[in-house]
Parts: C-alpha cells; sequence; structure tokens
C-alpha cells in the first residue's frame, strides 16, 4: 500500500507515489553514486515492469511506501516492507536517488516522519534495517530515529577490491527520540 | 529448481515433495510445538490451497523445498532461497521434523546432508539461518555444523503472550571444509585416471 502525505521539516515530506515516481526508480538506482551501497545495477529496467511494481505495491498489504519528496520534488523512496501484522515487525529501506542532493539531511527527516508514523500510526513494535557499514550517512539518519546495532554482517559484499560490511539496526517506540 | 531432488544423509533423505505429503505438512503447521520452535512455511489450509502451493513453489526461481524422509516415511520438510544472482548464498528459511521424532537425531543427520549439498556440491560461499532464541535444538544444530552469531534481534517473535529473540548465524565455505571437508564429500574423489 502506498503512505498518506506527511509533512516535514526543511522542506521534506513523505507523499503517495506515483507511477511517475516508480519510473523514475530505475533512472535512480542504475547510477553508480546510488548503486554503491545499492543493488547490482542491472535488472528488468523497463517502464511496462515498474507499472506492474506499482500496481503490486500498492495492493500489498504487507508493505507501505512514500516517494521523498525535497522542495515539491521527488527525490527518493522509502518505506516498511514485509510486515508481519501479528509480530508488528517489518524492515525498513531508504533510496535518496538524487545524488546531488547527498547530506542535506533529507534521509534522516524523512526515516523520521517513516518511523513516527509506524509507531504512532501503525502501531508496530519493531521495524529492523540492512545498511552497508560504510554508508555513514544513511545509518546516522536512521540512529537518529532510535535505530540501535543489533549485529554487523562481515564482508556482504565486495566493490572496488574491498568487502563491506552491514550494519544491522532495530528500533523500538521506545527507542524514538521524538522531539516533539 | 525449486523442488529439490535426492541428497542422502546417514538416516534421513531430502526428497521430492509431492502432492501425497500435503496433508503431513497440514498437521505440522497446526501442531502448536511446531509453532512455538519456528515459524510455518504456511498456514493450515484446505488440499487444493495446498495444491497450489505447491505447484507455486516448484515455479520459484530463487527458492528450493525438500521432504524429509526416514526408513519408516516422511519426518519433515527443508526450504530455503538462494540469494541473488551476483551473491552466492542461501538462506535457510524452514527446517522443520515432526515434533513426533524430535530428540532422535534427524535434525543434524539431515542439516549435515543438506550443507554438504550446498557447500560441496553446489560450491556456495555462505549459507544463513535465523533462529528463535529459545530454540535449544536448533541453536545447537548450528553451532555443531559451524555456524557463527552474526545478530541478534530483540523481541522479533511473538508466541504464547510474549516476544522471543532471533538469533541470526551464517557459515562460510570455509568453515564447512576446515571442519567436515575430510570426511562429507557428495561424491568419492575422481580416479587419477578419469579425466585422461
Amino acid at each position: 500500500m502506498f503512505g498518506p502525505k506527511l509533512a516535514g521539516l526543511n522542506e521534506v515530506s513523505l507523499v503517495p507515489p506515483t507511477l511517475e515516481h516508480f519510473k523514475l526508480h530505475l533512472v535512480w538506482e542504475l547510477q553508480p553514486e546510488v548503486g554503491r551501497f545499492l543493488g547490482p545495477r542491472f535488472g528488468e529496467a523497463t517502464p511496462e515492469r515498474q507499472e506492474e511494481r506499482f500496481k503490486k505495491t500498492g495492493e500489498d498489504q504487507t508493505q507501505i511506501q512514500w516517494t521523498i519528496s525535497y522542495q515539491e520534488e521527488p527525490v527518493g523512496y522509502t518505506g516498511i516492507f514485509g510486515i508481519d501484522w501479528v509480530r508488528r515487525d517489518g524492515e525498513s529501506g531508504i533510496v535518496v536517488g538524487r545524488h546531488d542532493l547527498f547530506g542535506r539531511g533529507i534521509a534522516s527527516e524523512a526515516v523520521r516522519l517513516r518511523t513516527d508514523f509506524a509507531w504512532r500510526e501503525l502501531r508496530l513494535h519493531r521495524v529492523h534495517n540492512w545498511i552497508a557499514l560504510a554508508n555513514r550517512g544513511s545509518r546516522r539518519a536512521n540512529e537518529k530515529s532510535g535505530y540501535q546495532q543489533m549485529g554487523v554482517y562481515r564482508k556482504s559484499f565486495f566493490r572496488s577490491g574491498e568487502w563491506y560490511d552491514e550494519w544491522l539496526g532495530e528500533a523500538f517506540p521506545h527507542t524514538f527520540p521524538d522531539p516533539r | 529448481m525449486a523442488l529439490g531432488g535426492t541428497i542422502r544423509g546417514k538416516a534421513t533423505t531430502l526428497r521430492l515433495p509431492v502432492e501425497a505429503d500435503l496433508d503431513t505438512y497440514n498437521r505440522w503447521m497446526a501442531d502448536m510445538r511446531v509453532r512455538r520452535a519456528h515459524s510455518v512455511w504456511h498456514e493450515p489450509a484446505m488440499p487444493a490451497t495446498w495444491k497450489e502451493r505447491l505447484k507455486e513453489t516448484a515455479k520459484d526461481k530463487m527458492g528450493v523445498l525438500w521432504s524429509i524422509d526416514v526408513a519408516a516415511g516422511l519426518v519433515g520438510l527443508a526450504a530455503g532461497s538462494f540469494w541473488s544472482v551476483t551473491e552466492s548464498g542461501f538462506t535457510l528459511r524452514h527446517f522443520l521434523i515432526d515434533p513426533d521424532e524430535w530428540r532422535k537425531g534427524h535434525g543434524f543427520d539431515e542439516a549435515l546432508a543438506l550443507h554438504r549439498y550446498l557447500f560441496d556440491y553446489l560450491d556456495l560461499k555462505r549459507c544463513g539461518v535465523e533462529i528463535r532464541g529459545d530454540n535449544a535444538a536448533g541453536l545447537r544444530i548450528a553451532d555443531r555444523l559451524g555456524y557463527v552469531e552474526y545478530a541478534r534481534g530483540h523481541e522479533v517473535h511473538y508466541r504464547d503472550g510474549v516476544y522471543v529473540d532471533e538469533v541470526q548465524l551464517f557459515m562460510t565455505k570455509e568453515t564447512w571444509h576446515e571442519r567436515w571437508g575430510a570426511t562429507e564429500r557428495e561424491y568419492a574423489p575422481l580416479a587419477a585416471d578419469a579425466t585422461r
């Protein structure tokens, strides 16, 4: 399913995705700057496949997804996936697709909005994720919203002659700092 | 690819799952002892639904399902999935022995045979598994095989009115070969003149 509009600070908001936003995912994910800590930079990258993904995501009751908007422009996406409604647990993820906007605090605000929604509206018990240990920006964005380390998976993937470890984090309602 | 073939252990055999197994699968998924120990492969359902699930599993390009036999018949199932075309690994997602057959050594025998297949035959780099923190038997099998813990999720699974932690473990091909390579092989070495 798609999440509702959540207005945040510094011109960042989460908005329900549109098909046009989904088509942008391909453009973002296939860039080397974005793909460093992400997937293999190839796939079924066709508009038709994105249309199918858009429809499936909208119908899927085990995930909630948003487009990240910055200054009224789509710049990435985030969500909580694989939600188990009995355990009240899900896996979160975020992609800031516009690498020219890295370092502006967009991910931090998006994660704060998403995590707040998980506790206040979805009544989840726990959210967890995997982040490349070297992706300090993403890790820090999640830590600011209460994610804490639960482990490190060594030598998870290989890029440019180096092994990359992954940081495993988890957050609970009681670890959310809630600045309001 | 998605319905597994024969892998022989000492007392157990992993083999192709067939429709005749599905009534027993359904019974296991409805057994609270199973549900307490680990998550179910699917919820209990009508026979037609189980047939549909088996058909879907057969089409799954990344997942594999095996039934497990001993001499007396069906005693369990194992299911897992390969990681991706660029990552050589396998996550064991379901590993179930009939509760009436617990504490007979079937679990370790079957796990050893399955990992021999994964490392010695498929030559995978890593295997992963997630086990509930209070599943002592599962954790003991993983430890004997050579798994190491890399993370512990807190309050992950909910049953019997309380949350329980989840232990995340992995095992490497190097560990397999150090610990089991000398004694566990899918095939005997080729004869010296076999390829001449």
